[in-house]
């Protein structure tokens, strides 16, 4: 049991943690649109200089206001978030398959392997998220961002799922079980089925925003996304020299992004089974 | 009645927001020295009369009745009752009432210090003169450990030590002999009748399951949600004079049941066991080479208590952990020469039923849990997989439940019936049957019990029965072994072993379940195998409180 | 108990010389090397060269590179020191307040809306509002403010608030993990079978959450030292980087991004070794307040 279901036992919060979900996954629905839609939205391509006056203040005519150069700032904010969802999709996916898979996966191998495997993404695990995924695409090049953003948040995911399918191997009904000739498949399966019927969202949820805010901070680094492909977090960081006076630039992506990382996180429930 | 201790009228007592009271029109009366158990399922309202006494009432409880202690003036039972009586609260060993990151002993002292209004220092030295009293009792050091590190019979003594040493006149007893193996138990009671003697408190307890009232003697009530059903002394309300349902209380403690007959269901030989060593603890001299054999549909006790190697031997026996020397034939195959694979083949044909509530897994849900046999094991259509789960599932009395709920949401009688319910669709040759009566009340041990004699005249398998019970033994074995420190004291058949058992062991473990002279109506007859559903009328369910 | 404890050590030294080999590997994989022999050579070389504390040179400076990240982490410990006091000032109110009641227990993860904003956007807007709203001036451009600097400063309330900043940010990050570890620690403890038992045996409320609850619920925040260590990391490497501090976070930065892949492994490893090392630590005090053999 997580902690998380120790936080939202009973009947109500269950129901209300559906609701929550179902709050989440309408507002990441809703951005899949916009970010479908985005050359339809957006009045100007990515990175498009003097669409309109430059500097100008939020108004009917440009929503968002446009930056020093002249760029529409709600088209930027489309394009970045366009950008930033997809590759956190790419670097969620990444997490995912390298962390919760391998991690169920190494249950099964030979035990010295497993635990030694264990070992060693223990010790990457000792090393924050975004480091690592710097250390990654600073071997490479920025291109491999959510690739890096995702190799990096797959070993705490790893070490978790690890954990919890030994746990599940070690179990009391995984023994009775096997005493009793089920195949190691049918144990497999049940495994696969009950954990991604009862966790994939929540896990893919707050995978989803972990690498979010790991890859927005590695562009805002720079070493992330690169003109003119630029996502939200390059975003602000090139609004961030004069944003005291002009913060509009900046506000608008950091909104954006904001609602993003909050949405993958209600779809997940507001799941806590690891620290924010 | 001389001296009244403590009387109570008509107590009820309701939840905030609860469609039924906990408890109704409840009266008792106590005097000094006088024993009560309160006998019922779990929610039957016995936890809440010992509540009453030991705490303040919950929060939003709507509560009425009068209460009187000694020759004081009644009372209305409110918020504020204050109860001028000294009572004792006594836990069992496994209720978890201990932090676990402290020792067992620095929380006694601290109880026993606030009771008493004393410092630390001198309550330690009354719990360890009344540790010091108690036969079998720990030494105060032995306690200063985290309660996960002492073993249940002496934590149940600690726990009574702390309450004697409160020098009670009342002890509310919360079912401590419940969980212990009979032997333990009925120590331990022997241990509180003597210090209820010496002391002279009254005792009120509450218990699930009628050993502890066949044990302890005195008067009895017995509660059925909420409401009391009978009241009269242990010795006749054990009787066949007494009301149905108390009946079906007692019958699970019967220790007159008959043994299965020798002479049926006796087949070819199932599990045939060559020369193997078996001693878990020690080196295995050659008084522990074992040679036996199992018949089909034939059925052999493995009797000891925790930790005495009877689950060892079971382990060995159905390869799970290998054997150092002789054979192992299950089913003409000699298990020790199989591969995994050809091992898991063989063991399709064993089943477990368990007093583990872990043991089915709690993601899956009710369907899924009885149909996976049939799925893993027999390629069968989809609609027969259907049909065979349905039957199983009405035969157990579990059909009127969804079947799409969880097992993490049923109830530890509804999963011990579901664990019945997966074995009947394995159709197997072995059960191994694993202390199933654990953890129950007595009502459902009464179903369970009824469920697996019904399981072994139908299904014909042949089964292990593993167990510190005696009385069980006797109920599904014709033969036992007797497990004592990892070794085999004594087998032969059980009426032998019962008629005359050789070992102290032997002896102990029969004490232990022979208690108070009981006679009680006979079981209903088994009903014979071709009857197709001889349980499909769902088992009454009473809501838990 | 010893075994245990022997076991922990055996783990922190594993734990300890996987950081080694990793930080080698990254200090030995940057240079071109031919072939899987010549690459296992000075592999083999680094790690001698490591495990005596030599990391090599930096690339761009020509220094050496331990000594340039032991230059530069003062400063970065100052500032995962102040995160300290200010995650443990924020978030055990919080975390207490939050677990206070069965509502605020449910409402509680509701703080995650908050928690939503990435620490550089939250430290952007810690700026704004200090600049905007209360007037300080532009203190993101006060750089490279040290305790040393702060004592000497005349204007102290410049200097304080030069340095009030990065704590902050770094500090609320940690604080978001404290009150998130002290609230499941909460829950538990508060559910547990113990309390209704020792209430029945006759201990007041008070006595059992002073003697029992409140050791478990230290314990299990001792226990998550180390993820809060990492959030603690993290935050400040992005702290340096917004406020123009000059510590270890920005030097690995500029080092990652220049290449300098012997500074940037001795950064990492004593970032590793911190983590470690706090965890195995906390973990040890963490027995001594509510012993389990389970840890």
């Amino acid at each position: 049991m997580s902690a998380a279901e120790d936080i939202w036992s009973g009947p109500r919060e269950s129901r209300l943690r559906v609701v929550i979900s179902a709050i989440g996954l309408s507002g990441a629905g809703f951005i899949a649109v916009i970010v479908a839609l985005s050359d339809v939205i957006a009045r100007a391509p990515a990175g498009a200089v003097k669409v309109g006056p430059p500097s100008h203040v939020p108004d009917v005519m440009y929503a968002f206001g446009t930056d020093v150069l002249g760029r529409d700032i709600l088209s930027e904010t489309v394009h970045a978030l366009a950008v930033t969802f997809s590759s956190g999709l790419v670097a969620a996916a990444i997490a995912i398959v390298v962390g919760a898979v391998a991690g169920f996966a190494a249950v099964r191998a030979p035990l010295r392997l497993g635990v030694a495997l264990r070992g060693i993404v223990g010790v990457l695990g000792a090393l924050p998220v975004l480091l690592l995924a710097i250390v990654v695409v600073g071997l490479t090049s920025h291109e491999f961002a959510p690739i890096a953003a995702g190799l990096a948040a797959s070993p705490s995911i790893f070490n978790r799922s690890f954990d919890r399918a030994m746990r599940l191997a070690r179990s009391r009904h995984a023994e009775y079980a096997r005493a009793t000739g089920i195949p190691a498949s049918t144990l497999l399966r049940r495994d696969l089925v009950y954990e991604v019927r009862g966790n994939f969202i929540n896990v893919a949820g707050r995978a989803f925003a972990s690498t979010t805010i790991a890859l927005a901070t590695l562009s805002f680094l720079g070493f992330g996304a690169m003109p003119p492909h630029a996502d939200l977090g390059l975003m602000i960081a090139s609004a961030r020299a004069n944003y005291l006076e002009l913060w509009w630039p900046a506000l608008f992506p950091a909104l954006a992004l904001i609602l993003l990382i909050l949405f993958a996180r209600l779809a997940a429930a507001l799941d806590e089974g690891e620290p924010p | 009645m001389s001296e009244m201790l403590l009387r109570i009228r008509d107590f009820t007592l309701a939840r905030s927001g609860a469609a039924k009271p906990q408890i109704e029109n409840f009266s008792l009366a106590l005097a000094p020295g006088d024993t009560l158990t309160l006998l019922g399922e779990n929610g039957s309202g016995n936890s809440a009369v010992l509540r009453l006494l030991a705490q303040p009432l919950p929060r939003g409880a709507a509560a009425s009745g009068t209460i009187q202690l000694r020759d004081n003036p009644e009372q209305t039972i409110g918020k504020r009752t204050l109860l001028d009586l000294r009572t004792a609260y006594l836990p069992g060993p496994h209720a978890n009432v201990l932090n676990p990151h402290a020792s067992v002993l620095s929380q006694l002292v601290l109880i026993i210090a606030r009771k008493l209004r004393q410092p630390r220092a001198s309550a330690q030295a009354e719990l360890s003169l009344a540790l010091g009293r108690l036969p079998g009792a720990p030494a105060p050091e032995a306690l200063d450990l985290l309660p996960a590190l002492v073993a249940p019979e002496a934590l149940g003594v600690g726990l009574l030590a702390a309450a004697m040493a409160q020098t009670p006149d009342l002890v509310l007893a919360d079912d401590p002999l419940g969980e212990l193996s009979p032997a333990h138990a009925r120590a331990l009671a022997e241990v509180l009748k003597a210090e209820q003697k010496r002391l002279g408190f009254a005792l009120l307890y509450s218990a699930a399951r009628a050993e502890a009232a066949n044990l302890l003697g005195g008067n009895l009530i017995v509660l059925r949600s909420g409401r009391i059903v009978e009241e009269g002394s242990v010795s006749r309300l054990a009787t066949a004079q007494s009301h149905a349902y108390t009946q079906t209380l007692f019958r699970t403690t019967a220790t007159g049941e008959k043994s299965p007959d020798r002479s049926t269901a006796r087949g070819e030989p199932l599990l045939r066991v060559q020369n193997i060593q078996f001693a878990t603890r020690g080196k295995p001299s050659a008084r522990d080479k074992l040679n036996f054999e199992l018949r089909r549909g034939s059925s052999l006790g493995l009797i000891g208590e925790i930790g005495s190697g009877r689950r060892a031997l079971a382990r060995a026996l159905l390869g799970l952990d290998p054997v150092a020397a002789g054979r192992v034939v299950f089913d003409q195959v000699d298990i020790g020469v199989l591969s995994t694979g050809m091992i898991a083949r063989l063991r399709r044909r064993v089943t477990f039923i368990t007093g583990d509530d872990d043991a089915l897994d709690a993601r899956m849900t009710i369907f899924d849990t009885v149909s996976e046999p049939l799925r893993a094991h027999l390629a069968m259509p989809r609609d027969l997989v259907a049909h065979n789960r349905d039957a199983a599932l009405k035969r157990v009395g579990l059909a009127a439940l969804p079947g799409s709920r969880t097992v993490a949401s049923l109830t530890p009688f509804d999963r011990r019936r579901l664990q019945i319910a997966r074995a009947i669709v394995s159709q197997p040759l072995l059960a191994v049957i694993d202390e199933p009566l654990r953890g129950l009340d007595a009502f459902a041990q009464s179903v369970v019990r009824d469920l697996l004699r019904n399981f072994r005249s139908n299904e014909g398998s042949a089964m292990l029965v593993i167990t510190s019970d005696f009385g069980l033994a006797r109920a599904f074995c014709e033969d036992g072994f007797v497990f004592k420190d990892g070794r085999i004291v004594e087998r032969g058949p059980i009426a032998q072993l019962l008629r005359a058992p050789q070992d102290a062991q032997t002896k102990k473990l029969i004490e232990a379940v022979a208690a108070a002279p009981v006679t009680v109506a006979p079981d209903p007859p088994v009903s014979p195998p071709s009857d197709p559903e001889p349980l499909s009328q769902p088992v009454p369910m009473v809501p838990e409180g | 108990m010893w075994r245990l404890w022997l076991l922990r050590a055996a783990q922190l030294i594993g734990s300890l010389v996987g950081a080694v080999v990793l930080a080698t590997l990254l200090a030995t994989a940057s240079h071109p090397s031919h072939g899987v022999s010549s690459f296992l050579s000075a592999f083999l070389a680094k790690l001698l060269a490591v495990l005596s504390g030599d990391f090599g040179q930096s690339a761009t400076t020509g220094a050496s590179a331990m000594t340039a990240a032991l230059t530069a982490f003062p400063a970065t410990l100052q500032l995962l020191l102040a995160g300290v006091i200010v995650a443990l000032l924020l978030g055990i109110p919080l975390g207490v307040f939050l677990s206070a009641s069965r509502t605020l227990r449910a409402a509680a993860p509701l703080m995650q809306i908050i928690a939503a904003t990435p620490v550089f956007v939250a430290a952007l807007a810690l700026i704004w509002i200090a600049v905007r709203v209360l007037d300080w001036n532009e203190t993101s451009q006060a750089s490279a403010l040290s305790w040393a600097g702060l004592m000497r400063s005349a204007d102290w309330s410049t200097a304080l608030r030069a340095f009030a900043l990065p704590a902050l940010t770094v500090g609320a990050a940690g604080a978001a993990s404290v009150q998130l570890s002290i609230r499941r620690a909460a829950v538990r403890a508060w559910s547990a079978p113990y309390r209704n038992g020792l209430r029945m045996m006759g201990l007041g409320t008070f006595d059992i959450d002073l003697r029992y609850a409140v050791p478990d619920v230290v314990a299990a925040l001792l226990r998550d030292a180390g993820e809060i260590a990492l959030a603690l990391i993290s935050a400040a490497a992005v702290a340096e980087w917004v406020f123009h501090r000059d510590g270890a976070a920005v030097l690995f930065l500029k080092s990652a991004a220049f290449g300098d892949w012997n500074v940037a492994a001795a950064i990492l490893f004593v970032f590793a070794v911190i983590k470690l090392v706090a965890q195995f630590v906390c973990l040890a005090v963490s027995w001594f307040v509510a012993p389990d053999e389970g840890v």
